[in-house]
């Protein structure tokens, strides 16, 4: 460590070079820390969690009771020990929470003062986070299970929306339209996810087994499906032609440049796709267990060099790098299935929500205390034991007698 | 895995390598290249010859290969430069979307024209065989393909499968397959259930590695004990988690 700060200070280094060694030394050390826990608020368990992308200071959570908090992640308590405040929840008690359970929440990507919830009670509702009041709601035939605004869009602000229906809907924030609408699936959408690298490409993913990439200007349909036996139709049974997996596929991810594209099936495997070709990489993570009949949400760290995927595995968070496909590590703590997780880019922190009605962090654990440090504090202990200990000290006879 | 030590990454570990051993009751993984070949000939020993009256060519399962390497990845490209060098062959074997048979090509040839010996099918079966030869990395044929490229007719196409070659996969294509490779599939499929038995009946419904294969089998487990362990290992039908006293095997739910 003290290497690659010498060689950055020489001008040796790259200035990335050292960034990117601590946040992978960060990002491989995640752990529970006993100092740092989350509010709980949740009765019911947790199905979403989303961290604003401004300033990384409020997260998002959307519960299976229709219940939707927003926490404080930042620490200005100058304490080491520090509980994640819920600043303001939408309860049960207000007029308009939902009926049934949020399924998917998400910032505005420009500002805090916004943020989309999407529930089983077929609506969609644009907050307005001040008053919590909705500023408009959205109504579909089905069940909403996904909804994703693009990170990264100027030119549009369109809500890509995955119901029941196997159609996707595009629903505009600025004229509130909805005729925009995908055709191409021929069962319910399960996940839609825009790409972070172009705003008009849109990847959506469908309990019939495919997986469908969009440029939302074009009219005639889908740009490709992607084929996990990248068209050797001699692999599989004919059935599975031009299939992303052997089940519903029920969770979709970017990297973080947008180049790969993630996707989790429920035929336990998880493959990575090229965005621009969507030629199967054929990267194989193993069994990667998922009984979900929602949408999984996962996550991939930024910003390290073996990139790691985050992705809820039952009752705990496996880690595999992303492009070697070796497990890094399991993450337990949850006591029931983990529905989401989300990776905060900053601090190198991962947040986790599940069944069990908690919002784990996992904090990069600190380094070893050096030998030298030890042996002070130890100076200072017995330093503090010449003064009258707490025990000893009168604390009952008053000052009258 | 549970890892008592912090992962850390390779950018900050000590140049000084200190003597011991982190990881305990793990296979050797070595530092050296891996090897797959060599991997692929000792599973290859584990399968019985005997059993099958020498009729069938050693086949070995390619997720058993999972279960000696740890990087699966690595395994499959491999694999693949192995088949796109026409050595190796592999075949869908039916009972599982994800279970591929892999078979030396010269193995293969040796026992199908063994096996053909005096039937009147022999000569359509060697002609299969040469345009196998030309490096094919192929699980299945279309009824076109085989028209067309490899210039057969309809009544050889049905030769090849009475032969056994192929088999029917729907209409108008066909696997490629293992002629009497159904005995296998079936002894293949109640050995796994009954190792798997074994390993839920025990308590806490796992069993130490080592112990497993001291075990008596039942008459239901046909293969080697070694060749069932490599194959629930690598289907992640079983966890593989080191202990103090070597591997112990332990049941997954699902």
């Amino acid at each position: 460590m003290l290497g690659f700060l010498t060689a950055r200070q020489a001008g040796l280094d790259d200035p990335l070079r050292l960034r990117r060694a601590e946040s992978t030394r960060r990002v491989l050390s995640l752990t529970l820390n006993p100092d740092r826990e989350v509010d709980r608020i949740h009765g019911n368990g947790i199905n979403t969690i989303d961290i604003e992308v401004i300033e990384g200071r409020y997260m998002l959570s959307g519960g299976a009771d229709g219940v939707i908090v927003i926490y404080d992640l930042e620490n200005y308590s100058g304490n080491l020990q520090y509980a994640c405040k819920a600043v303001c929840t939408v309860g049960r008690s207000n007029r308009y929470v939902h009926k049934f359970s949020v399924e998917t929440v998400q910032w505005y990507p420009y500002d805090t003062g916004m943020f989309v919830s999407s529930s089983f009670d077929k609506t969609m509702k644009v907050w307005d986070t001040e008053t919590l009041k909705p500023a408009e709601v959205f109504e579909f035939e089905g069940n909403v299970y996904s909804h994703h605004l693009s990170p990264i869009a100027r030119k549009h602000s369109l809500i890509a929306v995955g119901t029941k229906e196997p159609k996707i809907q595009l629903c505009d924030l600025k004229s509130g339209s909805r005729i925009h609408v995908l055709q191409g699936h021929k069962a319910e959408v399960l996940s839609v996810r825009w790409s972070p690298r172009y705003e008009h490409i849109l990847a959506t993913a469908s309990a019939d087994s495919k997986v469908k990439v969009w440029d939302v200007r074009r009219a005639s349909g889908c740009l490709f499906t992607l084929d996990q036996h990248n068209g050797d139709k001699s692999k599989g049974a004919s059935e599975a032609v031009n299939t992303a997996h052997n089940g519903r596929v029920n969770g979709l991810c970017f990297t973080g440049d947008g180049l790969y594209l993630l996707t989790t099936g429920t035929d336990d495997r998880m493959r990575l796709w090229n965005s621009a070709t969507g030629e199967n990489t054929l990267v194989n993570y193993g069994k990667v267990s998922n009984e979900s009949r929602k949408k999984l949400q996962f996550t991939v760290s930024r910003g390290s060099s073996p990139e790691l995927v985050f992705v809820p595995c039952e009752s705990s968070v496996a880690a595999y790098a992303l492009h070697t496909g070796e497990l890094v590590t399991m993450l337990r703590g949850h006591y029931n299935n983990v529905d989401c997780c989300e990776f905060h880019p900053d601090y190198q922190e991962l947040y986790s929500g599940g069944k069990d009605c908690n919002i784990l962090a996992w904090i990069p654990a600190l380094r070893a205390a050096d030998v030298e440090e030890e042996s002070k504090s130890a100076n200072q202990a017995a330093a503090d034991q010449s003064t009258v200990s707490t025990a000893f000290q009168d604390a009952w006879s008053s000052d009258e007698d | 895995m549970n890892r008592k030590r912090a992962l850390i990454s390779d950018t900050f570990k000590v140049k000084k390598r200190r003597n011991e051993t982190q990881k305990f009751g793990a296979i050797s993984d070595g530092d050296g290249p891996t090897d797959i070949r060599s991997t692929l000939e000792y599973l290859m020993t584990l399968f019985p010859r005997k059993l099958f009256n020498d009729s069938l060519p050693q086949i070995v399962m390619k997720h058993q290969l999972y279960s000696i390497h740890n990087d699966k990845t690595l395994v499959d490209k491999e694999l693949n430069k192995l088949r796109e060098r026409g050595e190796l062959l592999m075949f869908q074997l039916g009972f599982d979307a994800d279970a591929f048979g892999l078979v030396f090509t010269a193995d293969y040839k040796a026992k199908v024209l063994a096996g053909e010996d005096g039937r009147p099918t022999r000569a359509t079966v060697e002609r299969f065989l040469e345009k196998l030869s030309s490096p094919c990395t192929e699980l299945s044929f279309s009824k076109d393909k085989i028209l067309k490229e490899f210039l057969f007719t309809d009544s050889e196409i049905t030769q090849l499968v009475k032969s056994g070659v192929l088999t029917v996969r729907d209409a108008g294509s066909w696997w490629l397959s293992i002629p009497n490779s159904g005995k296998f599939t079936k002894y293949f499929i109640q050995g796994r259930k009954a190792v798997l038995g074994m390993v839920k009946k025990s308590k806490y419904s796992e069993v130490l590695k080592a112990e497993l294969e001291e075990r008596r089998t039942t008459s239901h487990v046909k293969f080697h004990m070694k060749y069932h362990i490599h194959d629930i290992v690598g289907a992640e039908l079983v966890e593989s988690i080191p202990t103090t006293s070597g591997t112990l095997l332990r049941h997954v739910e699902s």
